[in-house]
């Protein structure tokens, strides 16, 4: 084969190869998440209480009587709407008592609802149910093991002890000049420890700080972060 | 000679007439549309690889890239069509493949939350 041909061929193959080749990159973006109730974004909003489901468990678990849920709840979300929108946010007042625990028949209670918003002047009130749960868990897990003696692989029975941390979260968001349903949404969350006797309120605010996001995107736009790939050609 | 020069003529108008029409292939449009993507120009990288689909219907990639720029941009709907369009195409990449299951994820935890998907009609 001449010098000619062989060049002409290495040409080719490089041409053709090219597809097979075809660059990627990874790109990074921040998905737009658009706000789940459309608001102007200036309301004033009242927290109200929310129902506590874990007021039961609170008797079987001491640590429990450590957390005062409905109080660090609404200091959170306070901070949060403060700090990250431009709503102005009013607390109900300290008399202002749930008319029921059930939360379908809460999410009715229209009249109340209408009532609060009169006396807080509030557009926008938001309230709805809290569940913390503190879970142990324990017991035996089989593992691999590489002796040292043989190098070979074996599986071993081993001891764990774990606490997990269970928030659940029903958000009732109501319209404060009708008592109206405007929405309700559920966050749940679960995080769990490698030890046990984790910090409740820590527990807690793990829940919290990872739910964030979702919660504040009810009311504003939000993003997340992802990676995609894109071709380069 | 007057022939000749006629053919030179000619010559170079082919010749201008293919270059034009290379910087309208899909390719340069995919390049391009990556060039700014990068920088974070997501709009305009959407019109580019909205430009390379028309041009190369068939083509994968520009529908992969078509997604993720519809998808940086909000339009998750349309990201998604695309996204299956795409893999409808080349069901054996593996770039496209694990894009459409990162975006699925998300995108069902998002129509999940908001009931309905930001752009649906």
């Amino acid at each position: 084969m001449s010098r000619r041909a062989v060049a002409l061929a290495v040409a080719a193959a490089i041409l053709f190869a090219t597809p097979a080749w075809a660059g990627v990159d990874q790109v990074h973006l921040r998905l737009p998440l658009k706000p789940k109730l459309p608001l102007r974004g200036n309301e004033r909003i009242a927290l109200a209480p929310f129902i506590l489901v874990t007021e039961a468990d609170k008797a079987r678990d001491k640590r429990l009587a450590n957390v005062d849920l409905q109080a660090e709840f609404h200091r959170f979300l306070k901070k949060q709407l403060e700090k990250k929108t431009k709503f102005e946010v009013i607390e109900t007042p300290a008399d202002v008592k749930l008319p029921t625990q059930n939360l379908t028949e809460l999410a009715k209670a229209q009249e109340f609802w209408a009532s609060v918003g009169a006396s807080t002047t509030a557009e926008i009130i938001v309230s709805g149910s809290l569940e913390f749960k503190i879970e142990d868990r324990s017991g035996y897990k089989s593992e691999e093991y590489v002796s040292p003696i043989d190098g070979r692989t074996y599986y071993r029975q081993v001891y764990v002890e774990q606490t997990g941390f269970l928030f659940d979260i029903v958000f009732l968001v109501l319209d404060g000049r009708t008592g109206e349903k405007l929405l309700q949404d559920e966050f749940k969350d679960f995080r769990q420890a490698s030890k046990r006797s984790v910090d409740e309120l820590q527990g807690l605010f793990e829940n919290l700080f990872s739910l964030e996001n979702q919660i504040l995107n009810t009311f504003v736009a939000r993003d997340r972060e992802a990676e995609r790939y894109i071709f380069t050609d | 000679m007057k022939q000749a020069r006629i053919a030179v003529f000619l010559l170079l108008v082919a010749g201008a007439c293919t270059s034009y029409s290379h910087t309208e292939k899909a390719g340069t449009q995919l390049a391009f549309g990556t060039n700014v993507a990068k920088k974070g120009l997501w709009r305009e990288a959407a019109f580019r690889y909205e430009q390379a689909v028309t041009k190369e219907p068939n083509n994968a990639r520009a529908h992969n890239n078509l997604a993720v720029a519809l998808e940086a941009n909000g339009d998750f709907a349309r990201a998604l069509a695309e996204y299956k369009r795409a893999l409808e195409l080349d069901p054996n990449n593996n770039y496209i493949r694990r894009n459409y299951a990162r975006f699925a994820e998300f995108y069902t935890s998002y129509t999940k939350t908001t009931g309905k998907a930001a752009g649906a009609p």
